[in-house]
């Protein structure tokens, strides 16, 4: 396969009906949590709020060519790869799926309901969030070799993960695994000094990690012409040895097609992958910030026709894996679970105050050295 | 016995760690064959092989973030700056991200990060840096600076076991200069305990890295004309011995806090609020400093040495303050 050739059909196998079965329900659960966190945003009920919507191809599409035991390392429009990484669906919508579905990563995976619950806990900043209320929604990781998971998320510089997402590269090659790492970041933060340090060292390693550009053309309020002078960002895969590809991100199977490429290359040791999705910016950067309103009217509008979803459900139409009642029994299912998961993290408890006194040392020497300072001691 | 440098220390302390735990490995430039700028890690590569002693692009935030990753991965990484200047380039990656991982979801991060820091060797502006103020600020990080042969690999190995990121200072002009008889066994030396490195009655000084060498000089010098100095050396500044630092200024009650970092915001202004703090009453004088003035280092040697806070410095302060 030639590099940065983009490719708007996927060349190899198709994927399976199962996947794309599963990858509906995934696109609809997403798509259900943000219409539930974005309407809580316009009503000023939560302080911000990072739409995942138009994404969702891209994160699910990638995510899902994953295996128990790689890595995934996310910003903050990647609600469906983190679900996607999470959840066992057979379990947690038994009414659409066989039991016979489940994947092998799904028998390691724990019950999906309580950490779905988790995880709106953590965006609300509560007691039974992922960080008990120290950190903003998709600020966390959860790390859990025996679930299959390992989940490195953000911290609020862009580009600062993918350095991370490289070491835990490093570390697969280290002990021989076959594992991959997935990491996403957005157009803007391939201008930071991290994005270069870590595909260099992916290149010049030979590491195992696919850097998923969501390029979704504004990176706050500014527009592509003012963040990169290239034709497309997978031009610079050359400049670092590693393989670019540039897919319409919109089109699930395209970038299931070209996920599925580079996470054999990484398996195989042939190395790294630049992988750009181009995107539609259906909303603003957070909600209500008046970035969107900065979109020229006509983009905007043509924006909205990119929507992944409505594609991907004609497409799977088409192809007679849906029909327009199931669609509905997916997106009704989707919309109880999310109301249902919502509602529980709402009533559920705020951090003890307490928490706040949390050590910033891990149990040892030096967390115990910590504590004996008056200070520590004084205020703890 | 064969005595053992500081650096050979250094260098005895990882091979150790690394022979007991294989999940300890390094990254830096230059560290495989060449064995790093100054020999550090000379032999190792021999030993453990490319994966373990990883030769890294030129690169500081890259390497300090991939070894955050790698250490979420189980890893126990111990990343070398070429000079302890550069680590400003992975400044990032260090305060928001290695120092704010355990507090933000209770993830286990045990980086160490080796800064080999320093003047007096006429290296100019950007070799001769001690950072440690930078790091000391910032809550989640362990600041360590040995000055002996024994605490550097004593606090290597400590630093490398703890779970925490570690900013182990290392200076350069103790490498070869300090030597000592180590003797066999694991040589561990506890995080957040300072060393009385001499007893006297009439004046305190506090200080780590090459100013203990300095101020044990102007101890001995100020023995001779009957004053009695008594020299802790930190050895970890953060988090500190509040318990050693306080029980040696009360045993005196007169305190020359001294570095070799720029005066202004340096940690001996942390040591000097607490000290006035929660030491008070039991001062018997003002509180002096000791560290570099606020410039650059100066290439010329004539001029760095002009600046450099050393034997003569201390022992005027030390004198000053004898005549409380």
């Amino acid at each position: 396969m030639a590099p940065n050739t983009p490719s708007d059909r996927p060349s190899g196998d198709a994927p399976p009906a199962a996947l794309l079965r599963r990858a509906h329900f995934l696109m609809r659960l997403s798509r259900a949590w943000d219409s539930r966190f974005e309407s809580m945003a316009r009503a000023g009920r939560i302080g911000r709020w990072y739409s995942a919507v138009g994404n969702e191809a891209t994160t699910i599409g990638t995510a899902l060519c994953l295996n128990a035991g790689d890595a995934l390392s996310t910003v903050h429009r990647d609600l469906g790869a983190v679900l996607t990484t999470y959840l066992d669906v057979t379990r947690l919508a038994p009414s659409l799926f066989d039991a016979s579905e489940a994947t092998s990563w799904d028998a390691m995976r724990p019950d999906a309901q309580p950490l779905l619950d988790r995880l709106a806990c953590q965006v609300f900043g509560r007691e039974a969030g992922f960080t008990r209320g120290h950190d903003r929604s998709f600020h966390y990781g959860l790390i859990k070799p025996a679930w299959g998971i390992r989940h490195v998320g953000m911290i609020s510089h862009l580009g600062s993960m993918i350095p991370v997402a490289s070491g835990l590269a490093l570390a697969a090659v280290q002990d021989g695994t076959k594992a991959a790492v997935l990491g996403f970041i957005g157009e803007g933060a391939t201008s930071q000094g991290d994005f270069h340090e870590a595909l260099n060292l992916v290149g010049v390693m030979k590491l195992p990690m696919i850097l998923v550009v969501e390029n979704n053309q504004y990176a706050f309020s500014t527009a592509l012409d003012e963040q990169y002078a290239c034709a497309k960002l997978s031009d610079r895969a050359a400049g670092y040895g590693i393989a670019g590809e540039t897919v319409d991100g919109t089109d699930f199977e395209a970038v299931w097609a070209a996920m599925t490429r580079a996470v054999e290359r990484a398996r195989e040791g042939k190395g790294g992958t630049l992988l750009e999705c181009m995107l539609p910016r259906m909303r603003g950067h957070a909600e209500g910030d008046g970035s969107y309103e900065l979109i020229p009217q006509a983009e905007r509008e043509r924006f909205l026709t990119m929507d992944p979803l409505p594609r991907f459900e004609a497409r799977l139409t088409a192809l007679g894996l849906l029909d327009a009642a199931r669609i509905e029994r997916v997106t009704a299912t989707a919309t109880e679970i999310i109301e249902a998961t919502v509602e529980r993290a709402l009533a559920s408890p705020e951090p003890a105050v307490s928490e706040a006194w949390r050590s910033v040392f891990a149990p040892g020497e030096v967390a115990d050295a910590f504590a004996r300072q008056h200070s520590e001691v004084n205020h703890g | 016995m064969a005595e053992t440098t500081y650096i050979d220390a250094i260098r005895r302390g990882l091979l150790e760690e690394m022979e007991r735990d294989a999940a300890v490995f390094l990254m830096g430039q230059d560290i495989a064959r060449f064995g790093g700028a100054f020999r550090a890690t000379k032999g190792l590569y021999e030993r453990f092989g490319r994966l373990r002693v990883v030769n890294t692009p030129l690169f500081e935030s890259g390497a300090i973030g991939a070894a955050l990753g790698a250490a979420l991965a189980g890893k126990r990484p111990v990343v070398e700056m070429q000079f302890a200047d550069f680590v400003s380039c992975g400044f990032n990656q260090i305060v928001n991200n290695l120092a704010k991982t355990y507090y933000r979801w209770e993830a286990e991060v045990p980086v160490v990060v080796r800064l080999p820091y320093g003047g007096g060797v006429g290296a100019g502006p950007f070799h001769s840096q001690s950072p440690e103020a930078w790091f000391a600020h910032t809550p989640g990080l362990a600041v360590v600076a040995p000055s002996t042969p024994r605490d550097a690999i004593g606090l290597m190995k400590s630093a490398i076991r703890d779970p925490n990121p570690v900013i182990y200072l290392e200076h350069r002009v103790l490498y070869r200069r300090e030597k000592e008889d180590l003797g066999e066994g694991d040589l561990t030396t506890p995080l957040g305990r300072a060393r009385i490195a001499r007893e006297g009655s009439d004046v305190t000084v506090l200080t780590w890295g090459w100013t203990v060498h300095e101020a044990l000089d102007a101890a001995a010098e100020a023995a001779k004309s009957g004053v009695s100095v008594e020299v802790v050396d930190l050895r970890t500044l953060v988090p500190l011995d509040e318990e050693t630092v306080f029980a040696a200024a009360k045993k005196t009650g007169k305190i020359v806090v001294v570095h070799e970092a720029t005066t202004t915001a340096g940690y001996g202004a942390e040591l000097v609020a607490r000290l006035a703090d929660l030491c008070f009453e039991h001062l018997d004088g003002p509180i002096l400093r000791v560290a570099y003035p606020d410039r650059p280092s100066p290439y010329n040697k004539n001029l760095e040495k002009e600046l450099l806070p050393g034997k003569a410095k201390i022992l005027d302060a030390v004198r000053r303050l004898a005549r409380y």
